[in-house]
């Protein structure tokens, strides 16, 4: 696999906005022209050469893995609409890590900041640290966030973590995310989002979720009031196929939302205010 | 005895609160160009009118900080020393912009986009979680005379008009005669919602006492029961769910609601999600009845201060230009974010007073980079800043636009003259723009 290396040559005092370090942007470029790319320091325009050093090679995007050393905690965008190839970050990441992102691989081998992964379209995220707030949600105003792809966090993850979050079994789309522990909100407005949570999750998980599982090994701090105790099961199916062994409370919700539209019942001729929308907790 | 000329000028608009009172009296010593005595308005707008008068606290002249210590300067030196910290910045921080009129507001976009700078009105800790809730779910929203005219069930959720909007309730909302609400008080059923016991609470048909950052949970209940699902739960944020039945039921079957919203709802834990779950609410209750709701803004021309900005650049507040075209993201871009993770190198603030009411950590670094302040009167920012640029009370010594609480413009005033060498902040930052280009060489 050809590789490309960047080492942070000192941290930047502003923000610096890096959405160029992209397999796309930097595949069959000579060091000397990636050197001279822009990226903004503040509202300076400055050249990637001036804060980088880099070396290394590529041709090909799938083959491309790009290198990053350093802390760049206050380096934002890094692998923005990236459609292949990989990015290991070896150190903190700022904002938008891999936004937008519809393919290939990013792996932070530290902490990232707020909206890791926002409005995920496909491809793989992981973090091996903390993530901030709105990882995977959609950004302000979207109506659909994450559609595909899975995002790894081995830690925490902030609040309203995958809002606005949109899979479809019938498109064969499961956006998917896996943490360590998880704030308030937890898939709020999740429209068939599947979210794993390895350990406790804060207030409102699963908030004004239409469709969508959510699945917690721990506690949660507050139960939402509209959701409702289904009963306790061994084993839950995800709507991926997959299958997830060991003593769950199943509760459906989210009851309040108006488009989980209630249905007569065709024998019973009762109204059912049924909800499509699942939250499993440890019992 | 002294022989006071007296002029009284009629419907003056308040420029102090969102409800923006057009039918004050002001009367005008016109030898000493000094307010004596102003008519109709509450206790806090009638203070304003009178803090124009000449006072210790009044800054006269332009002023730069020179070791320390401020020294009265001219106008030149002032506005060359301003330009010259806001042109040497890498990424300065506009921010204000709430308590000033329509056209500085403007001018003050004109000035951040040629600076590359953050702009940021003071919605980024008032009411801006209600513009992002709007943003993701819509608003069910009207003019403040359709609820005076027509609402039989009015809601104040974490809003406490006696003391914030203090004639609110007169004017449009609780004791004030509409053409279908003929009897005034008596036609309307009142319903509080909030931690404490108010003073609003205490004049409320009914109180209902959530505990404190519960809202959303409650909100959540009254959507499931509107819906018809029986709720496992006996008890929902302190409040039983025969209470939560007995509220829906009332909610139901009035002709014309409202919901009256305030910092009780914005500014808790949950924030914009609040606002995002009342508007569900209101939203699903269309299904039975018309309701709609209204924020409470605070500063009287914070909505304008949102209008302006978004019909220049698309959005309300957190802009960033730092590319060149605007950009937002609130959390990323709105002042107090910035100022704590200390992404800012110099600010301009204009008339508003951030050292009062930021978190101390963000007041810090706000201090240790350069500081402008345009401010009619000594504040604890201005006291700090580095260069102060005296400005007149917009709607009080110069005219204006301002937009009331529900973005209806209203024309501001002008009553008297402003004293020494004030100017209005329209013209402060038009003096800056032509600096600031001259010296970017444009």
């Amino acid at each position: 696999m050809a590789e490309i290396k960047l080492k942070l040559k000192k941290k930047p005092e502003l923000p610096l906005e890096a959405d160029i370090i992209t397999p796309d942007n930097l595949v069959g470029k000579t060091i000397a022209e990636i050197k001279k790319l822009a990226i903004y320091h503040g509202k300076e325009v400055v050249k990637l050469g001036d804060f980088f050093d880099i070396s290394g090679k590529s041709t090909d995007i799938n083959d491309t893995k790009i290198i990053i050393e350093g802390d760049l905690s206050n380096v934002k965008r890094i692998g923005e609409k990236m459609s292949g190839g990989e990015i290991v970050v070896n150190g903190n990441v700022g904002m938008h890590v891999g936004n937008q992102m519809n393919g290939g691989k990013i792996t932070v081998n530290g902490n990232a900041d707020d909206w890791a992964g926002a409005m995920l379209q496909g491809g793989e995220l992981e973090i091996n640290g903390d993530a901030g707030h709105y990882v995977g949600a959609a950004y302000r105003g979207f109506w659909q966030g994450m559609k595909n792809g899975t995002i790894k966090v081995k830690g925490k993850v902030g609040n309203e973590t995958l809002a606005w979050v949109n899979g479809s079994k019938p498109g064969n789309r499961f956006p998917k995310l896996i943490c360590g522990s998880a704030g308030a909100f937890l898939g709020i407005h999740s429209h068939g989002g599947i979210i794993i949570v390895e350990g406790d999750s804060d207030r409102c998980a699963g908030a004004d979720q239409v469709r969508g599982t959510i699945v917690i090994k721990g506690k949660i701090s507050r139960l939402l009031p509209s959701f409702k105790k289904i009963g306790e099961v061994n084993e839950i199916e995800l709507p991926n196929g997959e299958k997830i062994t060991g003593k769950y409370i199943e509760y459906s919700g989210d009851h309040s939302v108006a488009k989980n539209h209630s249905k007569i019942d065709k024998k019973t001729g009762e109204i059912s205010n049924s909800s499509n929308g699942r939250l499993y907790i440890a019992a | 005895m002294v022989e006071r000329k007296i002029k009284t000028i009629y419907d003056v608009v308040c420029p102090f609160c969102g409800t923006l009172c057009d039918d004050l009296e002001v009367d005008i010593d016109i030898k000493e160009d000094s307010v004596i005595e102003v008519r109709n308005g509450c206790q806090i707008g009638t203070k304003k009118f009178f803090s124009s008068n000449p006072s210790g606290h009044r800054y006269l002249k332009p002023r730069i900080k020179t070791n320390g210590e401020h020294k009265e300067v001219s106008w030149d030196e002032a506005i060359d020393a301003a330009a010259d910290i806001l042109v040497k910045a890498k990424r300065p921080l506009l921010y204000g912009f709430s308590s000033t009129e329509c056209e500085a507001q403007s001018k003050g976009v004109e000035l951040a986009e040629i600076l590359g700078a953050i702009l940021d009105n003071t919605a980024s800790v008032c009411h801006g979680p209600s513009l992002l809730a709007i943003q993701d779910v819509g608003a069910p929203l009207s003019t403040l005379g359709e609820y005076k005219n027509r609402a039989d069930l009015v809601i104040f959720w974490g809003s406490n008009p006696v003391h914030a909007h203090p004639r609110h309730l007169g004017r449009y909302s609780e004791f004030v005669r509409g053409y279908f609400r003929k009897d005034g008080r008596n036609d309307r059923f009142i319903i509080v919602v909030d931690p404490r016991n108010t003073h609003t609470a205490q004049i409320a048909d009914l109180f209902i006492q959530v505990k404190p950052n519960e809202d959303y949970e409650l909100i959540n209940a009254i959507r499931a029961v509107l819906r018809g699902v029986e709720l496992d739960v006996k008890e929902v944020s302190g409040v039983s769910i025969e209470k939560i039945r007995e509220l829906v039921d009332m909610l139901k079957l009035c002709n014309f609601g409202v919901i009256f919203f305030g910092m009780g709802l914005t500014q808790t834990l949950a924030h914009h999600r609040n606002i995002d779950a009342a508007i569900c609410l209101t939203r699903e209750l269309n299904d039975h009845t018309k309701f709609l709701l209204e924020p409470m803004r605070g500063h009287y021309n914070v909505t304008g201060a949102n209008q302006v900005f978004t019909w220049n650049t698309g959005y309300a507040y957190s802009i960033d230009f730092s590319r060149g075209y605007p950009r937002y993201n609130p959390g990323e871009f709105s002042s107090v974010d910035l100022l704590i993770k200390d992404e800012v190198d110099s600010s301009l603030i204009v008339a508003s007073d951030p050292a009062s009411n930021f978190p101390a950590a963000a007041v810090k670094n706000l201090f240790k980079h350069p500081l402008i302040s345009i401010d009619p009167h000594e504040t604890p920012t201005s006291a700090f800043a580095d260069v102060v640029l005296p400005a007149a009370f917009a709607g009080i010594e110069c005219e204006g636009t301002a937009y009331r609480m529900d973005s209806v413009p209203l024309r501001l005033r002008k009553v008297k003259n402003a004293p020494g060498e004030c100017i209005s902040d329209k013209e402060i930052l038009e003096k800056l723009i032509i600096k600031v280009k001259e010296k970017l060489g444009e």
